[in-house]
């Protein structure tokens, strides 16, 4: 059916960027097969990177339809730590990696509702409580880990709670990977062809209009604050259950925010979301194979290997932000009078 | 359409959640096929009654009886189903939209998770567009639709709803005399075809031409209700104010003096990077008022931020009594004597949060009369004086340090003005100065123009307000996509010309 | 209003968020089959039952409340800086190698320890600064990704150059003339106490008394009437994250030249982790004001002092006091509360 013609302004910026976007993943390809004369193995950068793009994509993805909506959850840090352990708790309780997805996926839809309700009725400033939300996980992190597991560093579990990776001819894949991949596609085809996506897009540029029309502005920013929750909270769930095999209290490791850098980079685009996941998301594993290959790792200390996300992301963010179209109300609270 | 309820609201109040009253009992009665004329100040609770009409608000006390049955509206939507529905006065229209979009929000007539069915929906408007006459383009975003045509969507969403009683909120703002003309005989082949309307507005004029009956409210009460061919524009304003009061200022006429600022050749760009001011050239005399008419968005704004400062021109000069001034920062411009009233005062002028005293130096706060050694403040001084501008320029406020916000809209402007004018200027660049303002402020307000230009000092005015310009101006300019499209004296145009020249139109032998 | 003494209606609004931080800390202790009541009387006991321990409250509120300080000058001119972790970090690693490496005499020696960390603090935060003011990056990601390259670096810096002679796991200590005396035996107060609170000060006088710092606060409040005001708006940014990393800095430099016993920063830096985010929740209950702050901080340093008293001997974890500052500044964020909280408690 028809395009939205509201996107025909945006087609050009949207082919650019869809254009560099390209041009950054030939980059990489060609980094593959320079690294491979170094005696890195590309295939297994391939799927260190895509691990490490799963749960960034997840959560950018959700939150690419929050802000379409005009809501803001800077919080995502604070959803995937708390996902994570109970995900794991809840694979204990159930005796398989996929119920532990499960939790985490229902963990994180509570708190996204939570601060949906925060934002929307209590009209609160969405930074700070997104803010708040991510000390409270520094805190009842740790706290939730020597309650459950009266240990406080590290909780490792059973190799047959974790969710088994698929033997493909890329090498490993996990099933979560797979599935974040379509949820983007899906979270595309829902925001640009459907109906509701119709009203979200509307939403987030001008709430009036649309509770004039006599459509509910608060259910609306309330089912995707909830959507992008649980999404990042299967984000959360999948980093000990599907890659890491145990959980720390520092296990979300800033990821929450690199996620946000990726919203930021996608112009709020679902599709461009994944690509920016997988850009970061490569340049993670990129630090771990080279961390771990003879002649590197004695030279370079991993400390500096371990800047390389952070590093990247700020460059990435610093080059691209330019010239980016926001929802013209992300982040106020709508209210009526 | 719906069956021509008979509407009826008793006995409203509205009480906002921080305290404010804006209705106290209020009676308002609606009969089928009636335009009815609300006419008040700003703040007297027009906009409220009808918001409670129209769903979007609920009243503290009070009920709503249509066609015979007492009704609560929860929602817009509700009232929209009633038949009752709002053109508000800055338009809910989502910007990136088309008009066929934004007209069909909310009513697509599809499922929820379901694909838009655009072609159906095409159809239903178009037959709508021929059903009222309304001509709209409907697949440009509504954004780059001009204001006029954009007033034409936001009646038509209403209209689509199937309503039988349109309410519109301050239609005319941003329209010129002609489109204002067009809206009104659209609004009598609608009354004429059995629709209600209740019209919106603080201006007399209007009001006398349009309605049938007209209700004046005042600080949430009705002051009085009179038929349109039975009230003068006298009478109304007494019933708005409360009291006789001149609304018209006074000015004797004065030669001219030298020129203070020249303008040559002043091309400016606004922030999409196209052309808002076309090679300008014009001048303000010492002891004049230039006054530019025009309808908002024709490039007043970007002429006015070069002028002080607030936006290099990409071309063209400006001098300021001999000196080249073009480049300047603001703050240098107002040590050479340029002051600035600008068009939102809470936007650009006044910081809300901040007390009375900060605000009174606010773009003075660099000079060395308000400054001890090594940067720091003269408090001292900076309170001896904003006390000053309070007495002088009767600001009604409780106290220096009481926050701005808490001042009323045309306590905040004198407080602005007053700054302004005791930066001891030799040029006063003035925009939109009494929008939104009671009339007592308005009145005050224009006394101290005229005053300043009495005073020898050069007034350019720059006002969406016709009324104002042709009261207040010695000289007048019609600015049109980024020209002006005539100069001269007061008295060579008519009112009639003034408003074809606002919308583009040069009358016969102009030049 | 009549004469009567009447509470300023900020501080009711932070002491009743407060409040509801510790219900709702209460309530998930309750869940997870803890008794709030005994852990909160432990936590009120521990900070506050002894001098000794109100002294130490105070040495916990020391970095607080110039962490606080950091993100408070950024509201105040618009910005959202939680780059204080890193900033101190920096500012630790800093007053550790100018303390531990040179031999200067005793006050000499103290204030270029001191100096040195605020300047590395506030070096810190150039980079968020000109990222915003040159590529307008929002500063909420790039401080929290200098945050944690912050934290490699730092780390990478005590472990390869400032460990101490066989002891791996913390640096050098402070030699004794680079630090700041202790106020009390019993205590881990010091001095510097004197150097934050006085700092603090500054910066409010110089917020409300001076030009720059008007212009600073105005670019926060209304950022198009500090263009009209002609105020430089990418200058207020630089002011305000200078000054904020200046604060971080000496908040790192307090807990290694002023924090006994240890003098040292531990290689997994955590005397100083965490600290920067808790600033956030002080500032807030500060409504952003550095006087406030101080309060503020002296609230939290109860709360975090206390909690290990509650940890030791109510067996409740000292972590669910973070969670509670969590809390806190989740209600902070909601202003609907004030309007209920004031409806209630009369006008």
């Amino acid at each position: 059916m028809g395009d939205h013609p509201a996107e025909a302004g945006t087609v050009n910026a949207r082919g650019r960027r869809l254009l560099v976007a390209f041009l950054a993943a030939g980059a990489v390809a060609l980094l593959a097969y320079a690294l491979q004369r170094l005696g890195l193995n590309p295939l297994s950068l391939l799927e260190a990177g895509l691990l490490a793009m799963t749960p960034l994509a997840l959560a950018a993805v959700g939150e690419c339809l929050n802000e379409k909506a005009g809501v803001v959850n800077i919080g995502l840090e604070g959803i995937l730590l708390i996902s994570a352990i109970t995900g794991v708790w809840a694979a204990e309780i159930f005796g398989n990696g996929v119920a532990g997805l499960m939790g985490g996926l229902v963990t994180g839809a509570v708190i996204g509702l939570v601060l949906g309700l925060v934002s929307v009725y209590g009209r609160a400033d969405q930074i700070i409580a997104g803010m708040g939300l991510n000390i409270f996980a520094l805190g009842f992190g740790p706290f939730l880990l020597i309650s459950l597991w009266a240990f406080p560093g590290i909780h490792l579990f059973p190799e047959e709670l974790m969710v088994p990776r698929l033997r493909t001819p890329l090498g490993g894949v996990s099933p979560v990977t797979i599935a974040a991949v379509a949820v983007a596609v899906l979270a595309h085809l829902l925001l640009h062809r459907t109906v509701l996506g119709f009203r979200i897009l509307a939403v987030g540029e001008k709430p009036e209009a649309v509770d004039v029309a006599g459509v509910r502005v608060d259910r609306l920013r309330l089912l995707t604050s909830t959507l992008g929750g649980a999404l990042c909270g299967a984000g959360g769930a999948f980093l000990p259950l599907a890659w890491f095999g145990g959980v720390v209290k520092e296990i979300s490791a800033g990821r929450g925010f690199i996620a946000l850098a990726c919203v930021v980079f996608a112009g709020l685009e679902p599709l461009l979301a994944l690509g920016a996941a997988f850009l970061f998301g490569f340049a993670e594993g990129f630090s771990y194979a080279v961390a771990v290959t003879p002649g590197v790792k004695e030279r370079i200390p991993f400390y500096f290997v371990s800047m390389v996300p952070y590093v990247t992301t700020l460059v990435v963010v610093a080059l691209v932000i330019g010239q980016r179209r926001f929802p013209r109300t992300v982040g106020r609270p709508y209210v009526r009078e | 359409m719906h069956a021509q309820p008979h509407i009826e609201m008793r006995g409203i109040h509205k009480v906002y959640a921080d305290g404010t009253v804006a209705l106290r009992g209020v009676d308002f009665r609606l009969q089928p096929g009636e335009i009815v004329g609300l006419l008040g100040e700003n703040g007297a609770g027009k906009t409220t009654l009808m918001k409670i009409l129209s769903g979007l608000l609920r009243p503290t006390r009070g009920e709503l009886v249509v066609g015979g049955r007492p009704l609560q509206f929860r929602n817009p939507d509700e009232a929209l189903r009633a038949g009752i529905g709002m053109v508000h006065q800055t338009f809910a229209l989502v910007p990136p939209y088309t008009a066929l979009q934004n007209i069909v929000l909310g009513q697509e007539g599809a499922a929820l998770l379901g694909p838009l069915q655009v072609q159906a929906a095409r159809q239903r408007v178009s037959q709508l567009l021929t059903q009222t006459g309304l001509a709209v383009p409907l697949d440009v975003p509504v954004e780059s639709l001009p204001i006029g045509v954009q007033q034409r969507v936001e009646i038509l969403k209403v209209l689509y709803r199937g309503t039988s009683v349109l309410i519109l909120d301050e239609p005319t703002s941003a329209l010129t005399p002609t489109e204002v003309g067009d809206l009104f005989d659209f609004l009598r082949r609608l009354r004429a075809g059995g629709t209600t309307i209740v019209f919106i507005t603080h201006k007399l004029r209007e009001v006398l031409d349009i309605s049938n009956r007209i209700v004046v409210l005042r600080a949430g009460q009705v002051a009085g209700e009179v038929p349109a061919e039975a009230a003068s524009a006298e009478d109304l304003a007494e019933l708005m104010v409360g009291r006789k009061i001149v609304p018209r200022v006074s000015r004797a006429a004065r030669p001219a003096g030298a020129p203070v600022l020249t303008v040559r050749g002043l091309h400016v760009l606004n922030d999409q990077g196209g052309v808002a001011v076309r090679g300008l050239d014009f001048e303000v005399r010492a002891g004049e008022v230039f006054g530019i008419a025009g309808v908002e968005g024709n490039g007043q704004s970007e002429l006015v931020q070069a002028l002080t400062g607030l936006r290099p021109p990409a071309g063209g000069e400006l001098v300021l009594n001999g000196t080249r001034v073009q480049h300047l920062h603001p703050l240098a411009l107002y040590r050479r004597g340029v002051c600035h009233i600008p068009e939102d005062k809470a936007r650009f002028g006044l910081a809300l949060n901040f007390d009375l005293a900060e605000n009174a130096i606010l773009s003075r706060q660099a000079e060395p009369v308000f400054l001890r050694a090594m940067g720091r403040l003269n408090w001292t001084r900076i309170l001896a004086y904003a006390r000053q501008l309070v007495e002088r320029f009767n600001v009604i406020a409780p106290g220096i340090r009481a926050v701005v916000r808490s001042l009323s809209g045309g306590n905040q402007q004198r407080l602005l003005v007053g700054r302004e004018l005791s930066k001891q200027p030799v040029l006063v660049v003035a925009m939109h100065p009494t929008r939104g303002l009671d009339i007592a402020s308005t009145v005050y307000i224009r006394e101290l123009l005229v005053q300043m230009r009495d005073q020898g000092k050069g007034v350019l005015l720059v006002s969406a307000d016709l009324d104002e310009i042709l009261e207040l101006s010695d000289r007048i300019a019609v600015m049109y996509e980024g020209a002006f499209i005539g100069t001269g004296t007061a008295e060579e145009f008519s009112r009639e010309e003034i408003g074809l020249m606002m919308g583009g139109v040069l009358p016969q032998g102009r030049r | 209003m009549n004469g009567r003494f009447r509470i300023p209606r900020p501080l009711v609004e932070s002491l009743a968020t407060i409040g509801v931080g510790l219900v709702a800390g209460g309530l998930l202790m309750l869940v997870f089959g803890n008794n709030p009541l005994r852990a909160y009387r432990a936590l009120f006991v521990g900070a506050f039952g002894s001098l000794e321990d109100v002294l130490e409250t105070l040495a916990f509120a020391t970095p607080l409340m110039l962490t606080g300080l950091t993100f408070a000058v950024g509201v105040r001119a618009g910005l959202f800086n939680i780059g204080a972790e890193g900033q101190m970090y920096l500012g630790a690693v800093g007053a550790t190698f100018i303390a531990g490496t040179f031999a200067l005499p005793p006050l000499v020696h103290v204030a270029a320890a001191t100096l040195v960390a605020m300047l590395c603090g506030a070096l810190w935060a150039l980079p968020p600064a000109l990222l915003k003011i040159w590529r307008g990056v929002h500063e909420v990601i790039s401080t929290i990704m200098c945050n944690w390259i912050a934290f490699h670096l730092s780390t990478y810096l005590v472990i390869y150059f400032l460990t101490g002679a066989g002891r791996a796991d913390s640096t050098r200590p402070a030699l004794p003339t680079a630090r700041y005396p202790v106020l009390f035996a019993e205590s881990t107060l010091t001095a510097v106490v004197f150097v934050a609170v006085a700092f603090c000060l500054a910066v409010y006088l110089y917020l409300w008394g001076t030009r720059a710092g008007y212009e600073l606060r105005l670019a926060g409040e209304n950022p198009e009437a500090a263009r009209y005001a002609g105020v430089h708006a990418g200058r207020a940014m630089l002011l305000s994250f200078g000054i904020g990393g200046l604060a971080a800095g000496l908040a790192g430099a307090s807990q290694i030249i002023g924090r006994p016993p240890a003098w040292s920063l531990y290689a997994t830096l955590g005397n100083v982790t965490t600290l920067g985010f808790d600033g956030i929740g002080v500032a807030l209950v500060g409504r952003s004001h550095p006087l406030g702050g101080i309060l503020a901080a002296f609230l939290f340093g109860a709360l975090a002092h206390g909690g290990r008293f509650m940890e030791y001997h109510a067996g409740v974890l000292s972590e669910l006091v973070r969670a509670i500052n969590g809390l806190i500044v989740l209600t902070l964020a909601v202003p609907e509360l004030w309007a209920i909280t004031r409806r209630r408690l009369g006008r």
